[in-house]
């Protein structure tokens, strides 16, 4: 078996797979990766099946060497990835050697790269996923994220793939202001037409507390018709609770399974990497569309995801 | 009470529809939601992913890709006419050691206290009452419960704390809740439960369901500490009868 040994392990680096489904209903979030396109691509381009396990890295990326000759791949913030010491480039195959020292630095633009090894990440599969979920303690290594000296067990590669890269049109761009599609509710008739103008002008800005359980945001004031509280119900993914302020927070990857907040609006799901690679004092802005609006633009965003690589 | 004569479906962004049949705290309602999961379930659609019940709505994750969002609302206005709780299974009965007050139920004098009870009498009233889980979640394997007699609702606590030791049997409002992890918490802490709801070590690692009912039985510390070790070495098993 090989190992990829972590020298350094940045400050968040945890281990995500496609996530954990089926225990939402007990309270257990799906996790997974924060920009799934990225996850995604990454897998592809090193020839894996799109639910093996990476590296998702945040803000600041590790520093890790190789036990063996493999095909590896960086996507999502852009870390500056460096092979021994010389610039890679990312968003496509790279080539690495038993004792390469791959080395991801601090996000120029992003927040969130991934890294995938020709083979997966093979950490134990816990309630069907490698997904690591900190505050539950759950999956990746021990339910917790990366430490210097974690030595992480890879599968076997397959048959060599050919080297890809992602057409350099298809490379997202981050940093700037970013807007992002919703459908309103499940409760925008607990807001005043004044709160709902406001959530849709916008724009708001994400705060550093922000994680992977949502994103803090603040902006202009959203006003409810009377009061914040409901009887509590399930918190969808990507799902906006507006509190006792006024202000938003996006639920995402490890959210709270149920909540009592008012929700005025769900982000959509191919929308939810721009949430999760922009910088704390970036701007967001929420555009609303239908449901059936929704429906074709995940249909033009899936085709875009499975034409992006060469 | 409010059950609304047509399930409302209340789309959730591109994946998700909440289907609410209601818009309170109440079992005839809650057992209506938990029934419309059960058939949900046992049909098995293609396209249908998580599903995720609460007091008056469930959520369903869908994938557009697979069924579309007219078809999911069909097959769910369909199960809605049908989902009675008689469908359900027969329910659990749970049975949870607790051993209340001292250093594991930091907040039961207090709390007696601010109910005008001597504190034997808030634990026996406590310890006397069937709780009915409506649903789990928030956190892994938290339940949501109300059973206790109204002479114990009792306003949540000014300032929550932020850390609240994972086992602990603590009660706000009308409800009584027990904290699988660590969390923060607005209850006040009554006592400690040995048993783990939220095990992520153990090939089932929750342990309350939804629909559940749940009775305490009072210990003292010695036989606290001993189940603890048993919990700890795996072979502890709570009683859990129907």
């Amino acid at each position: 078996m090989s190992l990829l040994a972590v020298q350094d392990p940045g400050p968040l680096t945890t281990i995500q797979d496609l996530g954990r489904f089926g225990h939402l209903r007990v309270g257990i979030p799906t996790s997974g990766p924060m920009d799934r396109e990225a996850f995604l691509l990454a897998n592809r381009l090193v020839g894996n099946p799109d639910g093996a396990a990476v590296l998702e890295c945040t803000l600041v990326g590790p520093r890790v060497e190789f036990a063996d000759d493999r095909l590896v791949a960086v996507t999502g913030a852009d870390m500056a990835p460096t092979l021994n010491g010389a610039p890679v480039p990312a968003w496509e195959t790279v080539r690495v050697k038993a004792g390469d020292v791959l080395r991801l630095g601090p996000a120029r633009t992003g927040v969130r790269a991934y890294v995938a090894v020709a083979g997966g990440l093979e950490t134990p599969v816990v309630l069907g996923s490698r997904s690591t979920y900190v505050r539950g303690r759950l999956g990746g290594l021990g339910g917790r994220a990366l430490r210097r000296g974690d030595r992480l067990p890879l599968g076997a590669a397959g048959a060599p793939a050919r080297p890809r890269r992602v057409r350099p049109g298809q490379v997202p761009v981050y940093g700037g202001a970013a807007t992002v599609a919703v459908v309103l509710g499940p409760q925008d008739d607990r807001f005043t037409a004044a709160g709902i103008a406001a959530f849709l002008a916008g724009p708001y800005e994400l705060l550093p507390q922000s994680d992977r359980m949502g994103a803090r945001l603040k902006g202009p004031f959203i006003e409810h018709t009377h009061g914040h509280d409901i009887v509590s119900d399930g918190v969808p993914m990507g799902g906006i609770q507006v509190i006792g302020e006024g202000q938003p927070i996006v639920l995402l990857a490890d959210r709270q399974s149920a909540g009592g907040y008012t929700k005025i609006a769900t982000v959509c799901s191919f929308d939810l990497r721009r949430i999760a690679q922009l910088k704390p004092g970036g701007r967001l802005s929420f555009r609303r569309v239908t449901v059936a609006e929704a429906h074709a633009m995940l249909r033009d965003s899936r085709r875009a995801l499975d034409a992006a690589i060469e | 009470m409010t059950i609304w004569p047509e399930p409302r479906l209340l789309p959730c962004g591109d994946g998700a529809v909440s289907v609410e049949l209601g818009d309170e705290v109440n079992r005839e309602l809650n057992a209506r939601v938990l029934a419309l999961e059960y058939l949900l379930r046992q049909r098995a659609l293609p396209g249908v992913g998580e599903t995720v019940p609460s007091y008056r709505a469930l959520l369903v994750y869908y994938d557009p890709l697979v069924i579309g969002y007219e078809a999911l609302g069909t097959t769910l206005r369909e199960l809605c006419a049908k989902a009675r709780p008689e469908v359900l299974p027969p329910a659990r009965t749970v049975e949870l050691p607790c051993c209340y007050g001292g250093e594991l139920g930091f907040e039961l004098d207090a709390a007696a206290e601010k109910l005008g009870l001597p504190p034997a009498e808030l634990v026996r009233l406590h310890a006397g009452a069937d709780y009915y889980t409506y649903f789990v979640g928030f956190t892994p394997g938290l339940p949501y419960m109300t059973g206790m007699p109204d002479r114990l609702t009792i306003p949540r606590l000014q300032n929550p704390r932020t850390k609240t030791p994972p086992g602990s049997v603590s009660i706000g409002g009308i409800q009584c809740c027990i904290y699988p992890i660590e969390s923060p918490g607005g209850f006040w802490v009554l006592g400690r439960t040995p048993v783990r709801l939220y095990d992520p070590e153990a090939p089932d690692p929750i342990l309350l369901r939804a629909g559940d009912h749940v009775r305490f039985r009072a210990i003292d510390r010695a036989e606290y500490d001993a189940i603890a070790a048993q919990v700890e070495a795996g072979r502890y098993a709570p009683r859990i009868t129907g």
